[in-house]
């Protein structure tokens, strides 16, 4: 039996002190393996993102353990540890060095990781772009001349360059309409094939995780308030909020708002 | 007959760089009245945040842009403005809610300051105190609860979603004619966009506001918009009233669109072409009866 690639252990954090606390994340664990695109879903500041943040070490745990193929990991990583994990986040704009042409962002996380051979790495460069569905010379461009669904693409573009193991796409999508989403989507779900990448995958998106995610954790203020497989969570939603977020989707077919009128009757029922 | 809030005719944009001359939009054509709400949709690089930007007078001052066409604000041709009437309007009588809130709010500055800015631009000699108490008036109204501690934090101790509902009630504060909204459920989660979106709606009907709407998220469009434009590379492909659109979308590329929305029922991700010659097919106009 292999361990899980990804264990996350009563994991907690607290920002600030005293009446200011603010506990972002309480005592959270779950399991991810190889292979897997485990989606997190739940309300605007319900810890989503600092649970992503602890699983990329931009900061340690109040408490609680993180373990990456069962070793626990330091609170300071190691650069290894850093290259196994790697984030596509929510705003592309700020994550891309404005005063650096793409070509030089991704040329800069080639260096940084030593991927490739040195006279190789422009080669590579083009290589990444095309992947991702842009054309290689976009490589002279400032991230500040592309669209926002462009700028996505190369975010996703720098996280394969380093050739992570472990992929945290936090709101991938959300700024790509739906037709380029459609492709970034199944790229992504190739890529997670051809590559055995595995996929932690935070979105207020129901129907892109509906889709995608292989399992899904739901969060509330702070907790982990459901987790299943994606099909079983949507035939039959345990939790109340998970309920909730189902039927506040806005959809577009009648199907689609039948299933989310019957999940809303239900609801009726539980709450109030 | 009413003057339309907002009047865009035939605009055109290009951007000179290094390598020549890049057409972005070839002649685009709309028009908001005012308590309408419009939605412009379509492909990313489309061009509709440069639209956004042009009628904010933002793109004006870009040295490599060049600008054709016009743009009829309550009837006034923006053109005619000079930089200072231009920035007298903006966070005013027209004001924006952009893509990505953590670059439009000021890292370096509390929100408490930053809204403070925002309501001296209506009200000059308003004070600190008066300025935080409206403040906090109106986060409630975005359903923030603990309006005393956002006001009080930098935007990087927020989180996205409490982020942009910052700057939705940065840019409903001075009660604008017209709000631009580019992708103001970005960072939202569904229940708070189904909010937000009911506060906008209630903010038209007050005060008769007009609000361009975009956006990638074609349910909230559906459920939000009178009116639907649907761009494609720089060019507007089909245009009429939501229903008519949804119910019978009639370009290629407008169906391709529908046809790729992810469903809540499941059935994988659909496997549709992002490219065909069809897409280049000339306009559809629904009536405005809506009738297909
Ligand atoms: N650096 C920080 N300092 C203080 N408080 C923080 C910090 N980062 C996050 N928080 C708070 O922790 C809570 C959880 O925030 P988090 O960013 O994890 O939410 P989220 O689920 O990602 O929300 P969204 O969907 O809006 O992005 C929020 O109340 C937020 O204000
Ligand atoms: N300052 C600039 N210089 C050169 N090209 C630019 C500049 N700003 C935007 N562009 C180009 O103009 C086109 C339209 O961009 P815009 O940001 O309006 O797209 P969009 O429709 O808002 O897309 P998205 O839905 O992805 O946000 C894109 O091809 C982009 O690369
Ligand atoms: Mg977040
Ligand atoms: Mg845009």
């Amino acid at each position: 039996m292999t361990a899980p690639i990804l264990e996350l252990d009563a994991v907690s954090k607290t920002f600030g002190t005293g009446a200011d606390a603010v506990h972002a994340a309480q005592s959270i664990s779950f399991a991810v393996n190889r292979g897997e695109c485990l989606a997190i879903v739940g309300e605007s500041g319900s810890g989503k993102s600092t649970v992503a943040n602890m699983i990329l070490g931009i900061y340690p745990p109040s408490s609680g353990e993180i373990r990456l193929n069962g070793t626990a990991l330091p609170a300071s990583r190691k650069l290894e540890h850093r290259r196994a994990i790697q984030l596509v986040q929510q705003n592309p704009l700020s994550s891309l060095n404005p005063k650096r042409s793409i070509g030089a962002s991704l040329r800069l996380a080639l260096d940084v990781h030593d991927i490739g051979a040195s006279a190789e790495r422009a080669n590579l460069v083009g290589a990444l772009l095309e992947e991702v569905g842009l054309p290689a010379d976009f490589a002279r461009r400032s991230p500040t001349a592309l669209s926002g669904g462009q700028r996505q693409r190369v975010a996703i573009a720098r996280a394969l360059a380093c050739q992570s193991e472990i992929v945290v796409l936090d709101e991938p999508t959300s700024a790509l309409d739906v037709l380029v989403q459609a492709r970034v989507l199944k790229l992504l779900n190739q890529l997670r094939e051809t590559r055995d990448l595995t996929f932690v995958f935070i979105t207020h998106d129901l129907s892109v995780v509906r889709n995608i995610a292989t399992r899904i954790a739901v969060f509330e203020k702070g907790r982990m308030v459901e987790l299943g497989d994606t099909e079983t969570l949507f035939a039959n939603p345990a939790h109340p909020y998970t309920r909730r977020l189902i039927s506040a989707v806005p959809v577009v077919t009648l199907e689609e708002a039948a299933l989310r009128s019957s999940l809303a009757a239900g609801l009726e029922e539980t709450t109030e | 007959m009413s003057t339309p809030t907002l009047d865009i005719r035939n605009l055109t944009l290009g951007f000179k760089g290094y390598t020549g001359f890049t057409e972005v939009l070839h002649g685009i054509s709309l028009s908001v009245e005012p308590g309408e709400r419009v939605a412009l949709v379509g492909e990313s690089g489309s061009g509709k945040s440069v639209t956004a930007r042009i009628v904010l007078g933002l793109l004006q001052e870009l040295r490599t842009a060049r600008i054709g066409g016009s743009v009829l604000f309550e009837g006034r041709e923006l053109d005619g403005l000079n930089k200072r009437e231009r920035h007298a309007l903006r966070g005013k009588a027209m004001s924006m809610i952009f893509q990505d809130p953590t670059s439009s709010l000021n890292p370096v500055f509390r929100i408490s300051d930053q809204f403070h800015d925002v309501l001296r631009r209506a009200d000059p000699r308003i004070t600190r105190d008066a300025a935080l108490e409206r403040a906090a008036a109106i986060l409630a109204e975005v359903s923030v609860r603990d309006a005393e501690r956002v006001l009080n934090a930098f935007p990087f101790q927020l989180s996205g979603g409490l982020n942009q509902r910052v700057m939705i009630a940065m840019a409903l504060a001075n009660e604008p004619a017209l709000l631009i909204a580019d992708e103001p459920g970005t960072a939202l989660d569904v229940t708070v966009q189904a909010q937000t979106l009911q506060l906008m709606r209630k903010l038209v009907e007050e005060h008769h506001t007009a609000v361009l709407f975009i956006s990638h998220n074609l349910g909230v469009v559906r459920e939000f918009a009178d009116r639907v434009y649907v761009i494609y590379k720089g060019r507007i492909v089909e245009q009429g009233p939501t229903r008519a659109v949804f119910e019978g979308p009639r370009h290629p590329y407008t169906r391709a669109l529908m046809a790729a929305v992810p469903r809540l029922t499941g059935g994988g991700i659909p496997d549709i072409d992002e490219d065909s010659p069809d897409f280049g097919a000339p306009l559809e106009t629904h009536d405005a009866e809506g009738r297909a």
